[in-house]
């Protein structure tokens, strides 16, 4: 037995290398150090704080881009006795939320300035769930997604009701909390029969280790046919498509959107639907492959609803939270297209990685200039609001449509080239009825968006009534600036992208 | 006698319905909660009973995550509703209806 345990803990040594985590261990670390900071420094200096945040997630985004200079090798790395597996595309993810991270930290501020609310534990949060999510799209093992996902979404019920003087914060943050919960008890009941199925001594290719991906990848390709087995991988499909907002699971989304502060929306559009897209990436080209013949058709389905609920449901829609997140909705639609291409032909993983690069700059445009713009009630921001910002504010206003247009798909941008590698991937995999679906909320999400842009630029009536004065400081202006160059390079030259290989 | 692996997968599976139907149809906030704690506590029946079945330690480890993790949701989750209760003066699903209007 002590040999046993001696055993034990020197292959879990063997297998454990810290330095693989630096990024997500010094992110944490970061997040202490800023709740110590509060209480360490003298009242009235949180600029300090903000400044330590995003000071160090700057050098953690250089770190994780400095480890994608030496780290070249194609092949995965699985560390931690099985629980953390990285590959390429992880490594692509853990720069994608470190970036969403330090945008969220910017646009955070702007929208603390706006309120009287803690600002420490806003930061603190936010790194929190960068750090959750880093691990999420990293782990190839039950628990480890379990303890990740759960960190990421605790965080994020707390995030969601942050502007707990207004009671649409808080009911945003309730509404998130019970149907996540939801969401997750349903994850955990398909990862439980999972366990017990692939565990089961009496069924061939049972394994000790059934949690792991790679084990239970080769128990399901034994036994997929298996009722249990198909059971269990769709409950944890089901608990994922409450992350990324796909059909039947997105009754939450325009109410949490609109309730939660601009920033965490910002944050749950971008961050949150990667992380359950990459997850979803991970467990559907890897253990649940073999089930392929029902998740086709299931997935199918399940994007072709998607697209058009999302869409047909924004074009009626007047507030821009909502708008922003019926049309997120669409999105996720777009991009479980990707995911059912990546069944069939491989390279559709990395468009669907590419095609959320593309979403990240784009959103980010959008909600940078909604933080700036929004007054302290965040929550009722209406189009009538954005009426003749492209006179007052040219700057803001151009911003605004350079965000747009890439989320609508209008060339030369980045959303345009994003939407044709996906849909050049659907029609390579012969989804072609999914292909048509994409092509008409394509069209219809031109509708809305150019409603949005025709507020900002062409408006008829003038507006009296609006007279706000919108400030941004030189910072604010710099940023958005970085954000749109970014969004017509990737559109005007793909391969600083070098996903697409 | 033994009670076999099928009779704890029956209390689990019947828990977890209770648990889902209780967060659908229930209108008070806290109900609400029991219900979802109830799914949680099926799902670590069902781990424990597999976990024991098949001679694996992994389920009952997971079990204790479980735990801390639905330990966490409750603390925020209530957080949130007595803050909710203090602006709304209810718990009641149906009349906070804010945002859907």
């Amino acid at each position: 037995m002590n040999d046993l345990l001696i055993d034990f803990l020197r292959g879990f040594t063997n297998s454990n290398d810290w330095s693989a985590l630096l990024p997500e261990v010094l992110l944490a670390l970061l997040a202490l150090v800023i709740l110590v900071a509060d209480i360490v420094l003298p009242k009235g200096k949180c600029n300090w704080i903000y400044w330590v945040s995003i000071v160090g997630q700057l050098a953690i985004l250089v770190l994780i881009g400095s480890t994608f200079a030496i780290v070249t090798q194609p092949d995965s790395n699985v560390l931690f006795g099985g629980l953390i597996e990285q590959t390429s595309s992880s490594q692509w993810m853990r720069g994608f939320f470190s970036l969403s991270a330090l945008f969220i930290t910017y646009i955070g501020r702007i929208y603390l300035s706006k309120h009287t609310l803690a600002h420490t534990e806003f930061y603190h949060l936010v790194l929190i769930v960068a750090a959750g999510m880093m691990l999420l799209v990293q782990s190839s093992h039950f628990i480890m997604l379990f303890v990740a996902l759960e960190t990421v979404t605790v965080a994020f019920y707390v995030l969601v009701a942050y502007g707990r003087t207004s009671s649409l914060s808080l009911e945003a943050g309730l509404k998130y909390l019970i149907l996540g919960a939801m969401s997750s008890a349903l994850l955990l009941f398909g990862i439980v029969l999972l366990y017990g199925v692939a565990g089961n001594p009496l069924l061939s290719g049972a394994t000790g280790d059934s949690l792991n991906y790679n084990q239970l990848s080769t128990f399901i390709e034994l036994n997929a046919s298996n009722l249990l087995v198909q059971l269990g991988a769709l409950l944890v499909l089901a608990g994922l498509f409450f992350k990324i907002g796909a059909f039947p699971f997105q009754i939450w989304v325009p109410d949490v959107y609109q309730g939660s502060p601009t920033p965490v929306t910002a944050y749950l559009a971008v961050a949150s639907k990667a992380a359950g897209f990459s997850v979803l990436l991970v467990l559907v080209n890897g253990p649940f492959l073999p089930l392929s013949e029902i998740l086709i058709p299931v997935l199918s389905v399940i994007a072709g609803a998607t697209i058009l609920f999302g869409n047909i449901a924004a074009t009626s829609q007047r507030n821009v939270k909502r708008l922003m997140g019926l049309s997120g909705i669409a999105h996720a639609g777009y991009l479980l297209v990707g995911v059912v291409a990546s069944l069939v032909v491989p390279w559709a993983y990395y468009a669907v990685l590419f095609y959320l690069f593309n979403y990240l700059f784009a959103s980010f445009a959008v909600f940078g200039v909604m933080a700036i713009t929004a007054d302290s009630c965040d929550a009722n921001q209406q189009l009538d609001d954005y009426r003749d910002l492209g006179r007052t504010q040219p700057f803001l206003g151009g911003v605004l449509a350079f965000g747009l247009g890439s989320l609508a798909g209008i060339p030369p941008l980045g959303g345009f080239i994003a939407k044709l590698f996906l849909l050049f991937a659907a029609f390579e995999a012969g989804l072609y009825s999914l292909l048509f679906i994409s092509i008409c909320g394509v069209v219809i999400s031109i509708y809305y968006y150019f409603a949005w842009i025709r507020e900002v630029f062409f408006s008829v009536e003038s507006s009296d009534q609006n007279n706000r004065t919108v400030e941004f400081s030189t910072a604010d202006s710099v940023v958005l600036a970085i954000i749109v160059v970014a969004i017509v390079l990737v559109g005007v030259y793909p391969g600083v992208l070098p996903l697409m290989q | 006698m033994t009670i076999g692996l099928n009779a704890f997968l029956m209390v689990s599976g019947l828990l977890f319905s209770i648990g889902i139907f209780g967060v659908i149809l229930r209108k008070n906030t806290l109900v609400i909660y029991m219900s979802l704690e109830l799914m949680l506590n099926a799902v670590n029946l069902a781990l424990v009973s597999f976990s024991r079945y098949n001679a694996t330690m992994d389920g009952n480890i997971f079990v204790f995550f479980i735990i801390t993790v639905a330990a966490a949701e409750v603390a925020v989750g209530l957080a949130i509703v007595v803050a909710l209760y203090r602006r709304r003066q209810s718990v009641m699903v149906d009349e906070i209806n804010a945002l859907s209007r």
